[in-house]
């Protein structure tokens, strides 16, 4: 019975690290919070809907999702957050993503409607038995997929030209610029990454939740608290993040009856505050220096 | 207060043409009116409001009141947002709290000026405790904490369903007590008023004196204030539960009005409509209030006509405009449109700009 909990936890822990890392890409590249991350996962999910809607197979319909979100993730980074993000002004860029991320969404509801809609799982049914524990064959793709995903970004910062350039000007911007690497070319990259990251997240929840405008927001929330729990600066910490904030919401609204249903998205909360007081670096993240 | 002489640059260059957003994007200060003109201001409107509910029929009482609970929201917003630097996008849950207060004090049967007391004290209380914390979590991180905070509201209500009766809602009779010869449109609208009068006056005194000055100067340089002697951990512990105070009323008010309050009442929209409030209206500015209660009031109205979701649409986009071209917001404007003719007038007191 807590295994099986354990399994389900990992599966949708999975989709908040995805998201986590989305939001973990975007702080790195732009030392921001994009509040709207979770509406980009939605388009991304409504855009591969569409898609299958139209015929494609599923695995197209993911791909040309992540090509759009990447690219509108690169235009959103460039027109609406690099201005101020370059001028350092707090309050304007926190005003901007909320902006979007309501306008997005409002956007969303009046071209697809506010009926849900039902998104084939992208694995097929069925179920996968792995000892005492029964896996839903989505659930088992969900969680390859992510890993997938986390490999391909291990390789991509540690064994390539741009991962080491991005992470130089993450760490030294002047530096990196001086020795000629583009610091605004790496922060839309970071951001282009984190776009189809945020699509895949969208696509593999969505058969889950039910599509529908109001999917991501506590899904979001999650995904903070799993990108706050691992470190904000840790792309690892975020996925770690989100597998253990997956397996506490799993289990605190089993196994404690007085958590129940509702108290979920409350225990999410007073995880977040209580990282956020206890270890404000997150688990895996650098404490931050600062001479005086 | 010593005057400083204006500096006088020399131009080498031709002076840059001003174009449109250079101008949207001023800093602008205060008008500064003649005495005898902010004393006809004050008293004309204060007159038109007092005598506004006794002749209007009551749907225009209950918009009115609305403005004013939102105004009351935005003053006490702006004066964490604006003068102290600090975004909470949690506020629906401050007024949430205020308006569950009133209920619950109300079905005890306490009379309403007491149930709008304890709507005050309850978040005061619970924001005091939450600022705590505020004193560790920088600009973005309590921003993150805070919009938990609005996401999870309508489930905290539902968990606590025995207080809150959870999904079914909550009712209140808000009647006046038997000695006022009011209905109950006129009465919400007169303790609104009330409320909303006392709380501009409040917020104004605040935002111009000592403790206005070590909020903005928080804001912009920690460090120095904490070096000419500002606490800083329990300014910005105060002035959140101070903003939560106003929240707290004005949710109370809301349940007044509208008898009736339920869970999906008090959701991150109604937080986001807030933020809208305060950005559109002007950001550290007290008058800002009045002008964004006017915008989230109306605007939906008129474009709920155009389909159900314009109003978020326009919520963001005008979010994203401001923020970019009108940084001071519809006060800002006001000033820049009315400063020249002001200026003009006769009877100023000189020198306070």
């Amino acid at each position: 019975m807590i295994l099986q909990q354990l399994a389900d936890g990992i599966a949708t822990g999975a989709v908040y690290g995805a998201l986590a890392l989305a939001i973990v890409l975007v702080f790195r590249a732009s030392r921001t919070l994009n509040f709207a991350q979770g509406e980009f996962a939605l388009l991304g999910a409504y855009i591969a809907w569409q898609a299958i809607a139209w015929g494609a197979p599923p695995w197209l319909a993911l791909l040309a999702s992540m090509t759009f979100m990447a690219v509108f993730s690169v235009a959103a980074e460039r027109v609406l957050f690099r201005p101020l993000v370059r001028r350092h002004q707090h309050l304007p860029v926190i005003i901007v993503s909320l902006g979007l991320m309501i306008a997005m969404n409002a956007l969303i509801g009046w071209v697809w409607t506010y009926q849900t809609k039902e998104v084939p799982p992208l694995f097929g049914a069925g179920i996968v038995q792995l000892g005492p524990v029964a896996v839903s064959r989505q659930d088992a793709g969900i969680v390859l997929s992510v890993a997938a995903i986390a490999l391909l970004l291990a390789v991509l910062f540690r064994y390539t030209r741009v991962g080491l350039q991005m992470r130089a000007s993450v760490s030294a911007p002047e530096s990196s610029e001086l020795s000629g690497v583009s610091t605004g070319r790496m922060m839309s990259t970071g951001w282009a990454i984190a776009g189809a990251v945020s699509a895949v997240a969208g696509v593999l929840i969505a058969p889950e939740l039910f599509l529908h405008p109001g999917m991501m927001a506590p899904v979001l929330i999650y995904a903070f608290a799993a990108a706050i729990l691992g470190g904000l600066e840790s792309p690892f910490g975020a996925l770690v993040g989100g597998v253990a904030v997956g397996i506490v919401e799993n289990l605190a609204g089993t196994l404690v009856p007085a958590v129940g249903g509702e108290l979920k998205q409350v225990v999410a909360l007073a995880l977040i505050v209580a990282v956020l007081l206890a270890r404000p670096q997150g688990l895996f993240g650098r404490k931050e220096l600062v001479r005086a | 207060m010593t005057t400083t002489t204006p500096v006088r640059t020399v131009e080498h260059t031709t002076p840059p043409r001003t174009t449109l957003l250079d101008w949207l994007r001023r800093p602008r200060a205060a008008l500064n009116p003649p005495v005898w003109l902010r004393w006809t201001i004050g008293l004309g409107s204060a007159a038109a409001l007092l005598a506004l509910p006794l002749v209007n029929p009551s749907y225009i009482n209950q918009t009115v009141t609305l403005v004013m609970i939102w105004t009351i929201v935005g003053l006490g917003l702006n004066l964490l947002v604006g003068f102290g630097g600090q975004v909470s996008l949690g506020h629906s849950a401050f007024f949430a709290m205020g308006a569950y207060s009133v209920v619950i004090a109300g079905q005890a049967g306490w009379p309403h000026p007491l149930t709008l007391v304890v709507a005050g004290a309850v978040p005061f209380v619970i924001g005091y405790l939450i600022g705590l914390p505020a004193l560790r979590l920088k600009g973005l991180q309590l921003g993150l904490v805070t919009l938990a905070m609005a996401i999870a509201t309508p489930s905290a209500i539902r968990a606590l369903g025995d207080l809150t009766r959870g999904n079914r809602g909550i009712a209140i009779d808000a009647d006046p007590p038997a000695w006022v010869a009011l209905e109950h449109d006129q009465w919400v609208f007169y303790l609104a008023l009330a409320c909303a009068g006392l709380a501009y006056l409040v917020t104004r005194r605040l935002a111009r004196g000592r403790l206005g000055r070590s909020f903005v100067a928080v804001r912009d340089a920690e460090l120095v204030a904490e070096t000419l002697g500002v606490d800083v951990w329990q300014t910005k512990t105060r002035l959140f539960a101070a903003s939560a105070v106003y929240a707290g009323v004005a949710g109370g008010l809301y349940a007044l009005l509208l008898e009736f309050i339920g869970p999906e009442n008090f959701g991150l929209a109604m937080s986001i409509s807030f933020v809208t409030l305060i950005v559109v209206g002007g950001l550290a500015t007290v008058p800002g209030a009045v002008l964004g209660a006017l915008f989230v009031q109306y605007v939906p109205t008129w474009t709920s006509a155009l389909s159900a979701s314009a109003t978020g649409v326009t919520y963001g986009v005008v979010l994203m405009v401001f923020a970019f071209f009108v940084p001071y917001g519809l006060v800002g404007l006001l000033r820049g449109i009315l400063a020249p003719a002001v200026d003009r007038l006769p009877g100023r007191r000189p020198g306070r700009a």
